[in-house]
């Protein structure tokens, strides 16, 4: 099965390669994984407090083509968006971005798991250190 | 769970399962490798016993002795015989066992979600990736490192192994059909966290042994 051109590029030149601060507040970190094809995804988010927005992604990757290629692209839909906005990216918008075939579909169910882990991780870490007081108001 | 069918030769009904009953020629055999076998439909089995019946029946069935039969029966000599060596390589493995039980019973295997993977071996499957591209850029120095990954894995599935076992004895101890199909569901998901543990061994002893090579 050929990839397409899309992906391949993902793959060859993938964007947003690598690892933010776990410890930062800021950061927020998702792991998700595909047992039936031992893939597994980092996806990390950088978020600016005041405002919500998502000013950097990064990932890592182990796994196929179409897995790398969906990471990658997620991490280039993250910059710029409001967290908010993030949790609304669906899975459908990879798979017609890099014309993924039926059976690499998973590939980008598992990126939208990912976004949605980072972002869950991050809002935990943000109502963790929130103050006492906030939280009780 | 015994086939009823007539006998081909002698049309004697009820015939039985291997030879029938009246004229003694060898009948169609039965695809299912239970029925085949004469065993009980349980996931624990004894391969003491599995492996007496293989060699009673594979002397019974060897396409040797129907040489001066009929050509019905040299074709269904040979079909039994191959059946027979492919029951036994897979009732004799406990996995392929299991999957061979799921499978007849309609169990899709391969379907999973990261949901079903527990968070912590997912961050110990994400280091150890990380480790074997190190090992593969030519780092050696994460080599104690994957040593210990791989005996750690190694550890979770004889873990696991257990785990199997008691689920085998907890199916086969099930009256109803609904009650079997939930705990071969659990059997299912065990299986699944086996081979992703699995591949991953394979993964890393691959790497060492070709740095020892």
């Amino acid at each position: 099965m050929a990839y397409s051109d899309k992906v391949l590029d993902h793959y060859n030149h993938p964007r947003n390669v690598g690892s933010l601060d776990k410890k930062d507040p800021s950061v927020g970190t998702g792991l998700v994984g595909a047992p039936e094809c031992g893939d597994v995804m980092k996806l990390q988010i950088k978020v600016n407090p005041e405002t919500g927005v998502i000013e950097d992604a990064r990932f890592k990757t182990f796994g196929c083509g179409s897995a790398i290629a969906s990471s990658s692209l997620a991490t280039e839909m993250l910059k710029g968006r409001t967290v908010d906005e993030a949790l609304q990216i669906k899975n459908t918008e990879i798979v017609n971005e890099l014309s993924l075939p039926p059976v690499k579909i998973h590939c980008s169910v598992l990126a939208e798991d990912a976004i949605k882990a980072a972002i869950t991780d991050y809002k935990a870490k943000t109502l963790d250190a929130a103050p006492a007081s906030a939280q009780s108001a | 769970m015994a086939s009823h069918h007539d006998c081909w030769q002698c049309g004697t009904p009820d015939a039985g399962s291997l030879f029938c009953r009246y004229c003694n020629s060898l009948q169609a055999p039965t695809p299912d490798y239970y029925v085949f076998l004469g065993l009980p439909r349980r996931l624990a089995v004894d391969p003491a016993i599995l492996q007496k019946q293989f060699y009673a029946m594979s002397r019974m069935l060897h396409p040797d002795r129907y040489t001066r039969r009929s050509e019905q029966e040299k074709r269904y000599s040979l079909e039994a015989s191959s059946i027979l060596n492919d029951a036994y390589r897979v009732l004799r493995d406990p996995i392929a066992r299991a999957e061979y039980v799921l499978r007849e019973a309609g169990f899709e295997i391969g379907e999973q979600r990261s949901k079903d993977v527990p968070p912590e071996l997912l961050e110990e499957v994400f280091e150890l990736n990380m480790a074997l591209d190190e090992l593969r850029a030519g780092d050696s120095e994460v080599l104690p490192q994957l040593q210990e990954s791989r005996h750690n894995f190694k550890l979770m599935l004889a873990r696991i192994d257990s785990v199997l076992e008691e689920h085998f004895q907890r199916h086969d101890g099930q009256q109803d059909v609904a009650s079997r199909r939930a705990v071969l569901e659990q059997i299912r998901n065990v299986l699944h966290r086996r081979r992703y543990i699995s591949n991953l061994v394979s993964e890393v002893d691959k790497q060492l042994s070709s740095r020892n090579a």
